[in-house]
């Protein structure tokens, strides 16, 4: 599903709060309940939503820490306690995907803005979650990176999981299934994707789509 | 003579082996818009920090109105050319979106009422009226990505340059920063734009240079040129 609307109307907010990271590190008041997979985000702990949420955060800064990329996409399947077998596998798995295995030794602190979405990206999929939150990955991504996320994403829905993207340019997540426009705080439309897009009056009136 | 010229500019980040530009020769002028495009990793952004000073090329020189670049001090740059970082949250500081936008001009001496004045029409022009008193980093991606403009735009330099100007911005506001841009583009500010959004840079660009593994793979080269083509 992809998330769209003016900035400043609470896309990110959104993310933060199906996460659980309102209610464990962000300061804010969260009404009404948010169920991931059944269970309520205010009483998993922290360790206990990695299980069930991953979110690749709008400026890749906020959440890369490791010395090499290897390390950060290694650091989720670790601290899941898997065998030294596994974790190489899925960090192969995901750097081979992403099409950044030539990135391995670098610190991820000094790649491009681009590459280092594509890490922060490759981090939340070696963690394997059944819900991916995105927030504005495709932004800065070249069009080759754009298409490998697109295949991968794709790839992912086959396989099952859920997929929630904030995006602005529509384009780039056309294979979304669903499409949901919010304005000022609150739902505007939900619906199916081509029944949306091609709603040209609405989306041109709330999101100037036609003017992208 | 071009505005800002680069001859045989190569670089690489200090301790690292691998070469980030190889030998780049461009002329940019101050009355035209040119986008930088190339994919990630290819040094886009590089290229842009050593116009600014902020990076020292390892080899060939840059000039920038007439005299070496290295000659001046990074105030003297600032206030020629003006630059919109990848992440707005590198160059947001101060206390306030108003302050933000006003901090370059108070520096510069400028009277607080023509300050004031110019605070408010960018804060008119990108929307941000609400948010005058709020604190930049607790603004949303795109909001902060339009403050971050407006305060290198309300400084008036020479030239501008914008990395990823799009990112985080919704049609509508590319919209209003695109009419922006061409109007003072038209009022004889060059600028370069460095970007992956390809119909921006296709409204926007009247030159074109596609950047690949730290060289020049093509130019458009000015527009009129022979060798435009787009």
């Amino acid at each position: 599903m992809v998330v769209a609307g003016l900035s400043g109307c609470g896309k990110s907010t959104l993310c933060f709060c199906l996460c659980g990271a309102i209610r464990h590190n962000r300061d804010g008041v969260l009404a009404g309940e948010v169920l991931l997979n059944g269970k309520n985000v205010r009483e998993l702990r922290a360790a206990g939503l990695a299980l069930e949420v991953g979110m690749v955060f709008q400026d890749p800064d906020t959440q890369l820490f490791s010395p090499t990329v290897e390390d950060e996409i290694a650091f989720a399947p670790e601290n899941l306690c898997l065998p030294p077998g596994r974790i190489r596998e899925r960090v192969e798995h995901v750097l081979d995907l992403l099409g950044i295995a030539a990135l391995r030794e670098a610190n991820p602190y000094r790649l491009s803005g681009g590459e280092k979405h594509l890490v922060a990206l490759a981090a939340v999929l070696a963690l394997d979650p059944p819900v991916l939150l995105l927030d504005e990955v495709m932004s800065s991504l070249d069009s080759a990176g754009r298409k490998k996320v697109a295949a991968v994403l794709e790839r992912l829905r086959g396989a099952g999981k859920t997929i929630i993207a904030v995006e602005h340019d529509l384009e780039a997540v056309d294979f979304a299934d669903r499409l949901m426009v919010m304005e000022k705080g609150a739902l505007l439309r939900y619906g199916r994707t081509e029944t949306l897009l091609a709603d040209r009056d609405f989306m041109g009136e709330k999101l100037w789509h036609s003017w992208n | 003579m071009a505005f800002l010229e680069l001859t045989r500019v190569s670089f690489s980040y200090p301790k690292r082996g691998r070469r980030v530009l190889t030998e780049i020769d461009l002329a940019l002028d101050r009355d035209e818009i040119t986008a930088i495009v190339g994919p990630n990793g290819g040094g886009k952004t590089t290229l842009t920090k050593l116009m600014i000073g902020v990076l020292q090329p390892s080899g060939g020189q840059i000039r920038l109105d007439g005299r070496p670049l290295a000659g001046y001090s990074l105030g003297e740059i600032g206030r020629r050319v003006g630059y919109v970082f990848q992440n707005p949250d590198v160059q947001l500081f101060c206390g306030t979106v108003a302050e933000e936008i006003g901090f370059g001009l108070t520096n510069r001496g400028y009277k607080p009422e023509m300050v004031e004045e110019r605070i408010q029409f960018y804060l008119d022009y990108f929307e941000l009226g609400v948010y005058r008193n709020v604190f930049p980093l607790h603004l949303s991606r795109g909001e902060k990505q339009r403050l971050a403009i407006a305060a290198v735009l309300a400084n008036e330099p020479l030239f501008l340059i914008l990395d990823e100007p799009t990112a985080g911005l919704d049609a509508y506001r590319k919209k209003l920063l695109a009419d922006y841009l061409q109007k003072i583009a038209r009022l004889g500010r060059g600028m370069i734009l460095v970007s992956h959004d390809e119909p921006f840079v296709g409204r926007m660009a009247e030159r074109v240079v596609a950047l690949k593994d730290g060289r020049i793979q093509s130019d458009s080269g000015r527009k009129g040129n022979a060798a435009y083509e787009a």
